[in-house]
């Protein structure tokens, strides 16, 4: 299955994942998360896990189960971990937490594994039962840089007994961590049918199908219908380009049936752009995975003018399919795109309107952001470098005995 | 003697100090006693993760100093080059030498953090041994980049010497013209790509 990625990364790349795991064969990994369906998290160890399997690690992957009232209470935590509010945790729900936890310990016998990676906090609690010369790592996707204390205070009950954690990016680590912190930004895969390369043929038919005229030039925004992700911004934007550029928007999202906050906001943006012929609205079924590939594909200029970002992902998709990106100089944007060389950092409507503007204007300029942007995914946002990543973290964590390993040996 | 060229890769994973700063006095205190790994990720990482790219700078100090504004100090900490040094601490006082010397608000709060990371290194054998010149531009050419950032560059720190891995076996082997020429290469114009590309065709050359 690695062989597969040849084409994007090189052989010698593939090599030396090869070469790098050889010290690692036989160990048993762990993987556990909430969910197998559904969200970055499940989609990254459907093929991270099979991968360490192909590489001679005994990796598995278990799923952390646990009803209505718990999951509740842990989206509660994850938004008190990503922005403090009035809410908070109640002694009840801490013990519902633990209950829980101690269930899935009958399901999730974590003591065979020599090495368990925990994703995100819904399993984090199963360090109660870490063994003797186990080590256990938290990978966090979440911002934590400004925690609810109350919500830090939980984590911390759990995290100071792990080995090591990682985040996305130094940005998001909470700045009273105290055990080895690691920085393993996410990654897309060029395989999932969000990615994949596609006939022109197909990119035509899906535009023409929402009525968008392939040869006017097109922006575009892929993102939920969610404020903070700015389509008025990029729609103020669009009409200052408009003035002087004939070109077309289109703002492709999605919104859950039970996120009336998406609804509204996208019977917002509807009723604001109804009279404009040039402007597509698409409110897509969640998995409509080509869809959003054609559109990236057939887009001119990608923004995505967030006002508050994750990591952002759908920036690397759309660089990885040759397109300069014109994001907001927030979050993980910020780390995928290079100024000036894969697209630009905009801090305004009008910086926005501005760059998107030299792009339409200039097709040598689009064409070689284009190309950077799709070396710089190839470099530092493929699964490939995640699976690496994972591999370099496992190697230290377990202390490595190399005689090559050590920096400290270099110049000592 | 021993001509063997053992070929290796240098594989990085970045792990935070916890040390972020908001201002060049905490930013020159932080210089002083952060890890000393960690003045070399931010001295390398432009060559090592953005090899692929053209930069505005060496590295990623001066893009602080650039977003903050302070572009004179950008400049002034890109033209220190890294590849002058073998030794870290040496490599340390310089950029503190540096900042010290310029005349800038150093308390004033900054918009933007710096964050001090510092790079866990493993370096690997890749299994192919030279012991001719054809083995070894075979070697080359089966390179990774990163294999060609370890002999290149970092090696130098490794051997504490100015010398590059390559030159230093092309020198053992009596080829010094294209010793010389391959030190003399500049990382920093160049992907490794091309910096890959114009290694084999100077060993090809007469």
């Amino acid at each position: 299955m690695l062989d597969q990625y040849i084409p994007f990364v090189g052989e010698e790349t593939i090599n030396e994942l090869f070469i790098l795991s050889k010290k690692l064969a036989g160990l048993k990994v762990l993987h556990v998360n909430s969910t197998y369906k559904g969200g970055g998290v499940a989609e990254i160890l459907q093929r991270l896990v099979p991968f360490m399997n192909e590489l001679g690690i005994k990796a598995e992957w278990k799923v952390f189960k646990g009803d209505e009232k718990f999951f509740s209470f842990t989206k509660k935590l994850h938004n008190l971990l990503h922005l403090p509010s009035e809410k908070h945790i109640s002694s009840d729900e801490f013990v519902y937490y633990l209950k829980i936890t101690y269930e899935n310990l009958k399901g999730i016998n974590t003591e065979d594994y020599d090495i368990i990676f925990i994703h995100d906090p819904q399993p984090m609690g199963l360090i109660i039962n870490k063994q003797k010369n186990q080590k256990w790592i938290w990978r966090c996707h979440i911002d934590t840089s400004t925690p609810h204390p109350q919500a830090w205070n939980f984590i911390e009950n759990f995290l100071n007994s792990y080995d090591a954690c990682i985040f996305h990016m130094p940005e998001f680590v909470y700045e009273k961590i105290e055990i080895p912190t690691y920085i393993i930004p996410p990654s897309i895969d060029p395989f999932h049918p969000k990615n994949i390369d596609l006939p022109e043929e197909e990119i035509l038919n899906t535009l023409t199908k929402f009525g968008i005229d392939p040869e006017k030039p097109i922006i575009l925004q892929v993102s939920r219908f969610d404020r903070l992700k700015d389509p008025f911004g990029v729609f103020e934007a669009f009409k200052l380009v408009k003035r002087k550029y004939d070109c077309q928007l289109i703002l492709a999202g999605t919104f859950a049936a039970d996120d009336p906050e998406g609804e509204e906001v996208y019977k917002e943006i509807l009723n604001l752009t109804a009279d404009e012929k040039d402007v597509f609205i698409l409110n897509l079924p969640p998995d409509s995975h080509k869809e959003i590939n054609a559109l990236q594909r057939g887009a001119t200029v990608v923004v995505q003018k967030s006002l508050k970002e994750g990591f952002g992902l759908v920036v690397s998709e759309a660089m990885w399919k040759s397109k300069p990106v014109v994001g907001s100089n927030v979050g993980g944007i910020k780390r995928q795109i290079v100024h000036g060389i894969t697209g630009y950092l905009v801090e305004s409507v009008e910086g926005a309107a501005m760059r998107i503007k030299q792009l339409l204007a200039n097709k040598n300029l689009r064409e070689e952001m284009g190309f950077h942007a799709k070396e710089r995914v190839k470099h530092r946002f493929l699964i490939i470098r995640h699976l690496r990543d994972y591999l370099l973290l496992i190697i230290k964590i377990l202390g490595d005995s190399s005689k090559y390993s050590t920096l400290s040996q270099l110049s000592a | 003697m021993n001509i063997s060229f053992v070929f290796k890769s240098e594989l990085w994973i970045p792990r935070y100090t916890g040390i972020r700063v908001y201002s060049l006095n905490e930013f020159i205190d932080a210089l002083k006693v952060v890890d000393r790994f960690s003045i070399f990720y931010h001295m390398f990482i432009n060559i090592f993760n953005y090899h692929n790219l053209p930069t505005y700078y060496t590295n990623s100090l001066s893009y602080w100093f650039y977003k903050n504004g302070y572009p004179s100090l950008a400049e002034k900490i890109s033209a220190i080059d890294p590849l002058d040094y073998f030794d870290l601490e040496e490599l340390r006082n310089a950029l503190i030498n540096t900042l010290e010397k310029s005349n800038n608000n150093w308390y004033r709060k900054e918009k933007y953090p710096f964050y001090f990371i510092t790079a866990e290194r493993e370096i690997i054998e890749c299994g192919n041994i030279a012991q001719n010149l054809d083995e070894f531009i075979d070697g080359i050419r089966k390179s990774s980049i990163n294999s060609i950032f370890y002999h290149l560059i970092t090696s130098r720190i490794e051997n504490k010497t100015i010398v590059n891995d390559y030159s230093a076996w092309l020198y053992n082997v009596g080829e010094v013209k294209k010793a010389e020429k391959i030190n003399k290469l500049d990382p920093y114009t160049m992907t490794l790509y091309e910096i890959k590309e114009k290694i084999v065709k100077i060993l090809e050359g007469d």
